[in-house]
């Protein structure tokens, strides 16, 4: 008994691959998943800045203000913006929201109007957008009292709203009352500054909330994300396999055989890459039509953009496959990179954690991924609704066209060097 | 046919050939034997251009390997030593595929499969899938692949490995029959009476180097060997052994029997039994062999064809 144990576990501990899927991969995963829920850093209580786009248009001193003491906030980072620019970022995807001033938020603080503070966002990000509001409503609901003046003025006001019309006598009282109290708060200030900047009095500002990009017909952010992260996961193992076709041709005898015709050699990996490509165009097509008889996503309205999406996506994956192929020595090998690949790239790209809940160091490595660029991709047609011309979709389609290239050049190279073993 | 000339091929410091020469004409069946790492499938491969050799010169057809590979390839086939197939697609889809590389239209193609198979006795099973094929079904749609496109040369490794006495026959059948065609055939093989049967000329490969050519009867008239007096004991030791091949230099033991390689058998003959007497072994039987290539051989290389 003992002896078999013995034997399997020295046979395990000299297996490359068994180690890898037993440790490394776990390991790797785990460190991944930290980082991209948050986790690390977060025992030390580090706060990461996220970065606000803000667009004044009220261009007072009062917004000006408000804007710098949204600025000393350690959670936000103010980045000024255009209008115009903030909302093409939102609807192409780039950003999640902005913040917007409208003009008449310094008449708003003088006569204790509700601030015209507007928060634009992408309805896909509404996690993240939700977690930021609350960040904004506590630090903007102190705006209007961080002038002693505006404060006295708009507690006047709401005072004034309270003891309704008709009664001077006794609003005169308030106000002066109230004018004691400030010149009272005014000298607590004088003799320690110190305590008092750092003291603020929070009675609440809304912002209101609009949908820049919202959802249209069936089309969800989680039904897109569901099926885009997971088609492309699964394409990827998908392709690995098809890759693998290449080294049992390799083990069998019949790319040797295959050698012998007059066929150029680059040709037999070229013929593996369209058959990586077909396959992949067809699963991918199946599991968007599946989505749509099962769910109800709507592919009908944007056929040609899907379509060209679809087929980079398939290049860009099957090249995947096929540099797997062409430098793994046997399909274990195989087997064993493109598990520990395909889930790393899952992983940072967005299939199994949408990018938005990510730190923003994840989001910012997550462009080294296939995954990342095609699900973008997909929620461009799917819920930014972007045309088939726009730039930042052009853009996407672009760099998977890129990826595939290049992962097919570099097997190209390993395939011939590898050919030369073979004889 | 073809010629090859001074053709050399190094791996880092290892000298697979040495730089080997040889011709063949056209229609000739011409052997190439040598023991395991001689360079027999070395010289095939790139004659099959898919290695490619240091240096030297091959030309095939008219067509120089270097600058012209396709052509070539066009010109030659090749039944690889292992079996190469398909083996979860049908004989004729096998044969659909492999005849299609070459560029042989469909019709064309259809017909030659039909006659193919029944060359090889397996037009009755053409639509089985080949995982169901007995080793050496396997081994004739293995060659019947190489045929298709009617090539001119063919390069046959080891074509009868491991494969039953029927699909053997049915195999030497069919190469004799192509030779008889006109086909140029190169053919390596370690059964000496194969090589016996089917060789116009043998070129004997040992050590990356031709160390002989020539037809079988040439070989014999330059071997120094004519006669092999096979003498099986019944008490042979390796201490015995190694008494008698001081004697006897030119002597091979196989288990209980020794192998006298002689140029005059009818003096030898005596000498041996005497110095058997005086060392006390039994001989349980005495045969004497006329010279054949198995013998050659032994005697030009020191080794045995299967070592």
């Amino acid at each position: 008994m003992f002896q078999l144990a013995f034997k399997d576990l020295k046979l395990f501990f000299t297996d490359r691959r068994a180690m890898l899927l037993t440790f490394l991969l776990p390991v790797t995963l785990i460190t991944l998943f930290a980082f991209a829920f948050g986790g690390i850093g977060k025992a030390k209580n580090e706060v990461k800045e996220y970065d606000l786009p803000v667009c004044d248009l009220d261009l007072t001193e009062d917004s000006k203000t408000a804007i710098a003491a949204l600025d000393t906030d350690k959670a936000v980072h103010v980045v000024m913006v255009t209008l115009e620019q903030a909302q093409e970022d939102v609807k192409k995807g780039n950003k999640d929201c902005v913040l917007i001033f409208h003009k008449g938020f310094a008449d708003s603080l003088l006569y204790g109007s509700p601030l015209p503070v507007e928060l634009q966002y992408d309805e896909a990000q509404e996690i993240q957008v939700s977690m930021l509001q609350r960040a904004l409503f506590t630090t903007l609901a102190m705006v209007p009292y961080s002038n002693r003046n505006n404060a006295q003025r708009m507690l006047n006001k709401q005072f004034d709203k309270l003891i309704g019309g008709g009664n001077e006598q006794l609003k005169a009282q308030v106000h002066a009352q109230s004018d004691s109290l400030f010149k009272s708060v005014g000298k607590g200030v004088e003799a320690n500054p110190k305590t008092s900047s750092s003291t603020k009095i929070a009675i609440g500002s809304d912002i209101k909330m609009t949908k820049l990009v919202e959802a249209k017909e069936e089309n969800s952010p989680g039904l897109i994300q569901a099926v885009a992260g997971t088609a492309i996961m699964m394409l990827l193992f998908s392709v690995a396999a098809i890759g693998a076709g290449l080294l049992d041709e390799k083990q069998e005898g019949t790319l040797k055989k295959l050698l012998y015709s007059p066929m150029h050699p680059n040709n037999i990996l070229f013929g593996k890459m369209i058959t990586a490509n077909s396959i992949s165009i067809l699963q991918l097509t199946v599991m968007f039509i599946y989505a749509t008889v099962a769910f109800g996503l709507d592919i009908f309205s944007h056929v040609p953009s899907l379509v060209l999406m679809i087929v980079v996506t398939a290049y860009a994956c099957s090249s995947f496959g096929v540099l797997l192929a062409s430098f793994a020595k046997t399909r274990q090998q195989v087997q064993g990179f493109s598990t520990l690949i395909v889930l790393v790239m899952s992983c940072i790209g967005g299939s199994m954690i949408p990018i938005f809940i990510m730190p923003e160091f994840m989001q910012k490595i997550a462009v080294v991924s296939v995954n990342y660029w095609s699900i973008q991709g997909f929620y461009d047609i799917f819920w930014r609704t972007l045309p088939l011309t726009d730039t930042t979709f052009l853009t996407r389609i672009l760099v998977l066209f890129v990826i595939g290239s290049s992962l097919n050049l570099v097997a190209l190279r390993m395939f011939k060097k590898n050919i030369l073993q073979i004889a | 046919m073809i010629t090859v000339s001074n053709l050399k091929k190094e791996y880092g410091t290892v000298q697979a050939l040495k730089g080997i020469s040889f011709s063949i004409a056209e229609g000739e069946f011409y052997g190439l034997l040598g023991p395991n790492g001689a360079g027999k499938t070395t010289t095939i491969s790139i004659m099959s251009t898919i290695l490619e050799p240091t240096a030297g010169e091959v030309n095939i057809a008219g067509y120089d390997l270097r600058t012209n590979p396709i052509e070539c390839k066009k010109t030659i086939g090749v039944v690889p030593q292992e079996i190469a197939l398909y083996n979860d697609m049908s004989a004729q889809d096998n044969l659909l595929f492999w005849g299609s590389l070459y560029g042989v239209s469909k019709g064309e193609l259809i017909k030659r499969i039909d006659e193919i198979l029944h060359l090889f006795g397996l037009h009755e099973r053409k639509n089985d899938k080949v995982k169901t094929y007995s080793g050496g079904m396997k081994r004739r749609i293995n060659i019947a692949s190489a045929l298709l496109h009617q090539p001119k040369v063919l390069f046959m490794d080891e074509p009868t490995v491991g494969i039953d006495p029927q699909s053997r026959n049915l195999i030497f059948e069919v190469v004799e029959k192509l030779h008889q065609s006109g086909m140029t055939i190169v053919y390596t093989t370690h059964y000496m009476e194969e090589a016996e049967r089917f060789c116009n000329r043998i070129g004997v490969i040992d050590s990356g180097q031709i160390i002989a050519q020539g037809t079988l009867d040439e070989l014999r008239k330059s071997s120094s060997i004519k006669e092999t007096i096979a003498i099986a004991f019944a008490n042979l030791t390796d201490e015995l052994f190694q008494k008698i091949s001081l004697a006897w230099p030119e002597v091979k033991r196989f288990d209980q029997t020794i192998h006298f390689f002689t140029s005059n058998s009818k003096n030898d003959l005596a000498k041996i039994i005497l110095n058997s007497n005086e060392l006390g072994l039994d001989i349980v039987n005495i045969e004497i062999m006329k010279v054949n290539l198995e013998t050659i051989f032994l005697s030009l290389t020191g080794k045995q064809l299967r070592d």
